[in-house]
């Protein structure tokens, strides 16, 4: 440089090499942040309380196996409910209100398929033995349900199943399009690794419970509803009409009936849908003859919309009233029914429309209008002094050990998820017993509530970190949405409606780890911290602690002078801030 | 190399040359423009520089002191509710003795919400202890900037230069570009008093006590006043680079004037035109183009001014209350000097109304007219408004 000016002049700067830490502007604070993780409307809606938000964060880092695992400490049987659930917690995602529900359901399936095909062996929560034994009659998914968590919790269990084949209504009820048997068999073996032992053709008749009372410590009956409820209607024994749960039981068996020509399917729950969709694929053509409407049918919109793709009919408001044979054929005469007003459950009220009859020649009808218990004693008592009655179980204490009645037998929501969810229940509670009788049991269940529903959680019974989080169930509003995009759902990957009409081959395909993860990266996380840091990132205060090790985030009320950033830029409502010296 | 560019681009040519290290700013009209070549010339690796995206000025002048107090050269372009957010962060800039530069396009302050040119805003930080230039043409303000570099790193204070909304900013006019080897030689790279350093944490600018608060002060206003000193040599230097200079106030035909316009910014090319005319009628005008307002040249203004009876100070702003702001400062500059004179402020092209030659030979008019107006503070191009409404 060819300067002539080189000019400076001193400076005086102030400078200190002090902390700044001697300024507590924690001093300053009147409102007081902390974390404080609260409940997804999924995981509330779930029947069995699945933590969906930790399971979609787990499975968006690519921990499957954690993912699978947080699964199985709520539910034994991911593959099943990945398949066959009705997914109550899609219809409750608060991503619904941005643009559509997370696919929580094909996400629990991926996990399940993952696991297998990794041949995972889940590391759960134990307890030490108990030394007491439980014997579990029937092993449909309230009793495998009730198996597993016995074993969990430290007890001995034996499971007696009168089928030569374990599964109850997983395995004799549900198709194989639905549920492939060999899906069914990882599940099972999985929890017969873990200790369970499933004595298979043990026909438990009234003598051999009552022998059963006296050598285990409590017993949980959970044999299902299998008696097809007549119809109480002529013509209900002319050779070609079958109930609805026999065929199924027949198809999965391995038999193929001849199905040829029309086959009327009474009634409108899974079960007649499942009949008619096997029919289709058996050759014939099925009509589904409803007395109500379809939007009162009580199976599963998928599963409906599933059978119209297929060709089957759907025949709404006519109520059967004979069946005669004719021609080698049978004539089915139904009624028009209308809809008047509403019924105490908010379904329209049926009543005949007139006098009016029409008829339908038939080749075959099948009646699937409900199922009841297949012996009696089957049945729960009567509510008295000797038995509580909790959400999805009948627990009884009048003669000796305890028993407990679980899935179908206790009444209430008719589905695999809730007999799941029945039989956890039921082993929770009969623990509850065990350490301090019946007077704890109510306090007991009620601590471990996802929620504000019924549901419960074996992470909380167990002490786990589930048990901190507060029980108020997170709001869309409550979702700070600036943090997302609008991103859209994945589709499910299905076989063609005429590949399905062609085999018994399961429907839904599998989907990829890539698709799985950007679809659970959709999730919200209601409620959880899933370590986005928003909260360190923003705080001017430099107060939120990062702890390495643990991964956990501290405050430092030292230096937090509360104003509340962190909260509300905390995406998923995981924080929450409170007057200071409030209650 | 001639090149015709638009203003903003000029500004952001120079900022290229000076191989600014830091750039922050937040978009408003009518400064986008500048910004945004810039970040193409980072984006394009044109420039080895980081471009931080801030959401307000305030925030972009907080980053910019951060940056700086790191020994980098930094720069960020703003205008009128911008520059009126940066305010707090003015202070502390040139109090931390952090020498940034700004391009200040000069533009109306709200409301009417208005995005035409207008002083206000930057005459509004006249007090901020930040150098201020107004420039007059798209070359000026390419060798002002980088002049301001090199100056506001010689004395460690801030410097704005400050250009005229879209009369300036976005016109096209031909400016020489200097070769970034010109530039190197004007201007060496920074060498900061004091930088802050991660191996040896200490804070700058703790609590200071009356006991040293008012040294700071004192050494901030002797920086001031060393640029008055400084001035004309840098300015041969730039001269010797880029063989051009502009001086810290233009006198033009002043010697002889009976009347002299004293302008700055574009209006002052207006006043060339109005001046050579005037001239060729035998008319003794001359104009008085104000380049540097802070530190402001008082001996220069002085000079110029000595002996002329009628000074005429065309203001683009208004300090409510009293009236144009340049015309204080003349007013000032003029005060205890022996002499006869008469200072007219006129107030025109508020939000950017055009100022003309025909207002400018309006004022003439009515200031050589008999003993001239009555009022020392005049408002030029009023027009009639309805109040209608409410």
């Amino acid at each position: 440089m060819d300067s002539g000016v080189a000019f400076k002049r001193r400076l005086y700067m102030p400078r200190t090499s002090m902390t700044t830490e001697g300024n507590r502007t924690g001093s300053w604070r009147f409102l007081r942040p902390r974390y404080e993780e609260k409940t997804s409307p999924c995981s509330a809606a779930c029947p069995v309380g699945e933590d969906i938000p930790r399971v979609e964060m787990l499975v968006t880092q690519g921990a499957f196996k954690e993912a699978w695992e947080t699964i199985l400490l709520e539910n034994p049987l991911p593959g099943v409910c990945g398949r066959v659930c009705f997914h109550p917690c899609e219809g409750k995602c608060n991503r619904k209100d941005f643009d559509t529900p997370v696919a929580i359901h094909t996400l629990e399936r991926f996990l399940s398929d993952t696991a297998f095909r990794n041949e995972t062996k889940p590391v759960l929560p134990r307890r030490p033995p108990t030394g007491k034994r439980v014997a579990v009659v029937g092993s449909g998914p309230a009793g495998l349900s009730a198996a597993w968590f016995l074993t969990i919790l430290g007890y001995e269990c034996d499971v007696l199943e009168a089928m030569e084949e374990a599964g109850g209504l997983l395995r004799w009820g549900i198709p194989e399009y639905r549920l492939p048997r060999s899906e069914l068999q990882r599940e099972i073996g999985r929890i017969v690794d873990e200790g369970v032992r499933i004595h298979t053709g043990e026909r438990v008749k009234k003598e051999r419970f009552e022998e059963l009372r006296t050598r285990y410590d409590a017993l949980l009956l959970g044999c299902g509803l299998w008696k097809n409820r007549p119809l109480g209607i002529s013509g209900e024994d002319v050779p070609g009409v079958e109930d609805g749960l026999t065929f199924l039981r027949r198809v999965r068996g391995g038999e193929r009936p001849a199905v040829g020509g029309v086959n009327a399917i009474i009634g409108g729950g899974n079960t007649a849908v499942d009949v008619a969709r096997s029919v289709v694929r058996l050759g014939g053509e099925a009509v589904i003859v409803y007395r109500r409407r379809r939007e009162d049918m009580p199976a599963f919109f998928e599963e409906i919309e599933g059978a119209l793709e297929e060709g089957v009919e759907i025949k709404e408001l006519l109520a059967p009233s004979s069946i005669a044979a004719r021609n080698g054929g049978l004539v089915l005469t139904l009624r028009r029914m209308m809809i008047e007003g509403k019924d105490k459950d908010g379904r329209g009220r049926i009543v005949p429309a007139g006098t009016e009859t029409l008829s339908l020649e038939v080749a075959r009808v099948f009646v699937a209008t409900g199922a009841d218990t297949a012996e009696t004693w089957h049945l729960p008592p009567a509510g008295n002094d000797k038995t509580i009655r909790l959400s999805r179980c009948l627990l009884s204490f009048e003669e000796g050990v305890p028993v407990a009645y679980v899935g179908d037998l206790a009444g209430g929501d008719l589905n695999v998820t809730a007999a799941i969810a029945s039989g956890k229940e039921a082993v929770m509670a009969l623990d509850s017993y065990f350490k301090g009788g019946c007077g704890t049991i109510l306090e007991d269940l009620s601590s471990c509530r996802v929620g504000d529903g019924t549901s419960l959680s074996m992470e909380i019974y167990l002490g786990g970190a589930r048990k901190a989080r507060s029980r108020h169930v997170v709001t869309y509003e409550e979702i700070n949405t600036d943090y997302f995009s609008f991103e859209p759902r994945i589709t499910q990957p299905r076989l063609l409606p005429d590949e399905r009409r062609l085999s018994f081959d399961e429907i839904e395909m599998k989907l990829s780890a890539g698709t799985a993860m950007r679809e659970a990266g959709r999730c919200f996380n209601c409620g959880i911290c899933n370590g986005c840091d928003n909260c360190w990132l923003y705080c001017p205060d430099v107060a939120v602690i990062r702890q390495r090790r643990s991964g956990e985030r501290l405050i430092d009320y030292n230096y937090c002078k509360g104003c509340g950033l962190c909260v509300v830029e905390c995406p998923r409502n995981a924080m929450a801030l409170e007057e200071e010296g409030g209650s | 190399m001639k090149r015709v560019v638009e203003g903003s681009q000029a500004v952001a040519e120079a900022v290229r040359l000076a191989k600014v290290q830091v750039i922050s700013a937040y978009p408003i009209t009518p400064q986008t423009h500048i910004v945004e070549i810039l970040a193409d010339y980072v984006s394009q690796g044109r420039m080895k520089a980081r471009f931080l995206r801030v959401e307000s000025e305030h925030s972009c002048m907080a980053a910019l002191i951060g940056a700086q107090s790191m020994g980098v050269r930094t720069f960020t372009a703003t205008s009128s509710q911008g520059l009126a957010l940066m305010h707090e962060l003015l202070h502390w800039a040139s109090g931390a003795r952090l020498p940034i530069v700004m391009a200040e396009v000069n533009r109306a302050l709200a409301p009417g919400w208005n995005i035409w040119s207008d002083q206000s805003d930057s005459l509004s930080q006249r007090d901020t202890g930040w150098m201020q230039f107004y420039c007059e043409d798209s070359q000026e303000v390419l060798d002002t900037t980088l002049f301001a570099y090199r100056l506001a790193e010689t004395v460690y204070l801030p410097a704005m230069v400050v250009l005229d909304a879209f009369f300036l900013s976005h016109t096209y006019e031909p400016v020489d570009i200097p070769s970034q080897e010109d530039v190197d030689r004007f201007l060496p790279p920074y060498e900061p008093a004091f930088q802050l350093d991660t191996k040896h944490p200490y804070a700058l600018s703790p609590l200071v006590t009356p006991n040293a608060y008012m040294e700071m002060r004192h050494e901030m206003s002797a920086a001031m006043e060393d640029v008055l000193g400084l001035y004309d040599g840098l300015e041969e230097e730039m001269f010797r680079a880029f063989g051009r200079r502009y001086g810290m106030v233009e006198a033009i035909e002043c010697r002889d004037a009976r009347v002299v316009f004293v302008t700055s910014g574009t209006v002052t090319s207006t006043a060339r035109i109005f001046l050579k005319k005037l001239r060729e009628r035998g008319e003794k005008v001359g104009v008085l183009k104000v380049k540097l307002f802070r530190p402001f040249p008082t001996e220069e203004v002085r000079r110029a001014l000595a002996g002329v009876p009628k000074v005429v100070v065309v203001d683009r702003n208004c300090s409510f209350g009293l009236g144009g702001i340049f015309a204080q400062e003349i007013r000032a500059a003029l005060c205890n000097v022996p002499g006869e004179r008469r200072v007219y402020g006129y107030i025109a092209g508020l939000g950017g109304r055009d100022i003309t030659e025909e207002l400018l030979e309006e004022i003439y008019g009515e200031v050589t007219e008999g003993k001239g107006p009555e009022r020392e503070n005049i408002w030029k191009g009023l027009q009639e408004v309805s109040h209608g409404g409410r």
